[in-house]
């Protein structure tokens, strides 16, 4: 049995274990669980224009979550893709909104780079500190998660205000429609073409370089690699700084493309979802687009819920939680079946 | 200065209480992350409790079943299932912030705050300008000495440490390490729904969507620079209260010319700053270490 179909196997076990969880939760909750987990499959997958509807939420989380599993391959627990999608998204609007006016062909690059340096500017900071003096990155990333959210809030009642907003909701001025790169469906082939640039850069990065075998064994025995002579902090400072850019590429391409504009808090859940991807994915390229689409139509039907079958969307988040609570999880079962077959590969 | 005082102890003591939880766990090998999320589920337990049961005992009783039920599915995640303890504790986290909005929706039909008719019990007027505070206040140091004691001068306390640093050894001596966990989340859970009553019913009465906005996490930070001791982090989770205070009060100061969100965004910075300067008196800590571990299965 090949080591690839045992991790599938696995990730499947545990995303059915923590989706049972998911409906004793709803039970407890006084909802009727078949009946949720009809709208939810309804909203997610089975009405009609679902697919494409998955597939507009999942381009952003699969580029997001590439960075994820590129910072987790290498070792570093950066958690903050959230913050770092925000800060992406506050610095693209603010080029956006100093180039008002050039030619769209300037725009849209310029903002896809500040996007992306923006979020690697928000990862860079926790990777500094825990490279130069080993501050735990797990609660520096968590913090700059909210702090990001504070300036995401700041900068939609601040500086980008919508003057002619309702007030309800603090929300910058909507792009000029010759930025945008989609419309509010959030397909269009700029995006496609986006993700498929980031899959295969981050593809040959990852299977096909110095850098990517490196980090995949720092990730393993960062003692080991340290001792080859290979300097582990380059390694880890460079996983910080690309799984930031794209984190912050996300952000733009939510804000140019389907948004148009920055609103406070908008999609809170991003950063979670993007780290959940990358472990049911274990990390691998090709396994996280699949995986991007599964949770990109758990997204989509997190809008669903609440609309047509009156179910709050709240029920996505537990999902995704119970999944998360679950999916790093090991079982003897799982090893035996692996070792059944004759293959001495060890899961513990 | 007395009004400072009172925001202090307000906005402190859930943490404290939070950051014990820590403390404790974290003495028995345990980095967890699912504070925050069991501290959002005592808070609202609690307001639910009161709303549907019209007694602040019985709204206690049952938030702390809640949590230590909470509790014991994280045990049983991360000892049986050997499962990651930072990613299964954001699962925890998640379950509590989505689990607690999903029941406020089913039970009042709405997402909006629920408020509760009355909350903890006051110190009352004998204690002058400090009689608004809720008797969890009170507790509170007392509860930082029982967990000190505890800690540092029992036999069980011994017994926890040795299954957090060592659980070889401990298992030689006939301790079951997995059972000390067990113990060590289980007065965490209680120590969380607390931490929640407290926040949600020490001076509003209300439960709203969030509303711990990472203080479970502050807590968990505040272990770390507080060394993993019990007065440590308490001492530490106090200066993260502090801070906020102290933003609190800039807002009315300098509310026009610094803007606000980002003076709420001082006790994430305090934090943060907290962490690196414990870094850099004590090395760095090992909560993100589980993770070379994660990759080699």
């Amino acid at each position: 049995m090949n080591e690839r179909f045992v991790s599938v196997l696995r990730a499947v076990i545990f995303v059915l274990l923590g989706l049972a969880l998911c409906g004793i939760m709803f039970q407890l909750a006084g909802y009727s669980a078949p009946l949720m987990f009809q709208a939810i499959a309804d909203g997610a997958f089975l009405r009609a224009g679902a697919l494409q509807q998955a597939l507009r939420w999942s381009l952003p989380l699969f580029i997001t979550a590439t960075g994820v599993a590129l910072s987790f391959r290498a070792g570093y627990f950066n958690i903050g893709a959230q913050g770092q999608f925000y800060v992406g998204a506050v610095s693209a609007a603010f080029m956006a909104e100093w180039l008002n006016g050039a030619p769209a062909a300037i725009v849209i690059p310029a903002c896809i780079a500040s996007g992306m340096l923006g979020g690697a500017a928000w990862a860079l900071w926790p990777g500094l500190l825990r490279l130069k003096s080993g501050a735990d990155e797990v609660i520096t990333t968590l913090m700059g998660n909210f702090l990001a959210g504070l300036v995401l809030l700041y900068v939609t009642s601040g500086p980008l205000k919508d003057p002619s907003g309702s007030g309800q909701q603090a929300s910058s001025r909507p792009l000029d429609a010759a930025y945008r790169i989609s419309d509010s469906m959030g397909l269009s082939p700029t995006i496609v073409a986006i993700v498929a640039v980031v899959g295969v850069a981050i593809w040959l990065l990852i299977n096909r370089t110095t850098f990517g075998v490196l980090s995949g064994l720092a990730g393993r025995n960062p003692t080991m690699v340290e001792w080859q002579g290979a300097r582990t902090w380059r390694i880890g400072l460079a996983s910080f700084l690309i799984s930031g850019a794209l984190a912050g590429l996300a952000g733009t391409v939510e804000l140019m493309g389907p948004n148009g504009r920055l609103t406070g808090g908008f999609l809170p859940g991003h950063g979670f979802t993007a780290i959940l991807i990358a472990l049911v994915a274990n990390f691998s390229v090709v396994g996280t687009a699949f995986v991007a689409l599964f949770f990109g139509g758990l997204a989509s039907a997190a809008l669903y819920l609440p609309i047509m079958a009156g179910l709050p969307s709240a029920a996505i988040d537990v999902i995704n939680a119970a999944i998360a609570l679950f999916i790093t999880a090991k079982s003897s079962l799982i090893d035996r079946i692996a070792k059944l077959k004759g293959r001495t590969w060890k899961t513990s | 200065m007395e009004d400072i005082v009172i925001a202090i102890l307000r906005s402190g003591t859930p943490l404290v209480y939070v950051t014990l939880a820590g403390v404790i766990a974290q003495r028995a090998g345990i980095w967890h992350l699912g504070l925050e999320g069991l501290m959002i589920t005592g808070a609202c337990a609690t307001v639910l409790g009161i709303v549907l049961t019209g007694s602040i005992w019985a709204a206690l009783l049952w938030a702390i079943a809640v949590c230590v039920a909470g509790s014991v599915l994280f045990w049983f995640v991360v000892e049986k299932l050997r499962a990651n303890q930072i990613i299964a504790g954001l699962g925890l986290t998640g379950l509590g912030l989505g689990g607690t909005t999903l029941a406020v929706q089913s039970i009042f039909g709405t997402q909006a705050a629920v408020s509760a008719p009355f909350g903890l019990p006051r110190l009352g007027p004998a204690f002058g300008a400090y009689g608004s505070l809720s008797v969890l206040v009170v507790l509170m140091p007392v509860l930082v000495l029982a967990v000190w004691v505890m800690l540092r001068r029992t036999r069980f306390g011994l017994r926890l440490a040795a299954s957090g640093e060592h659980p070889f050894a401990a298992r030689s001596v006939g301790v079951n390490p997995s059972a000390m966990r067990l113990a060590a989340l289980v007065m965490g859970g209680a120590l969380c729904a607390l931490a929640g009553a407290e926040l949600a019913t020490g001076s509003l009465q209300i439960f709203a969507q969030n509303m711990t906005a990472g203080r479970g996490f502050m807590g968990f930070a505040a272990v770390i620079f507080g060394a993993g001791h019990p007065i440590g982090a308490t001492l530490a989770a106090l200066f993260f209260a502090i801070v906020g205070a102290i933003g609190i009060k800039a807002q009315l100061i300098f509310g026009d010319r610094i803007p606000h969100d980002l003076l709420l965004g001082l006790p994430y910075i305090a934090t943060v700053l907290g962490i690196w300067v414990s870094t850099k008196l004590r090395g760095g800590t090992k909560a993100a270490n589980g993770f070379t571990e994660l990759r080699n299965e």
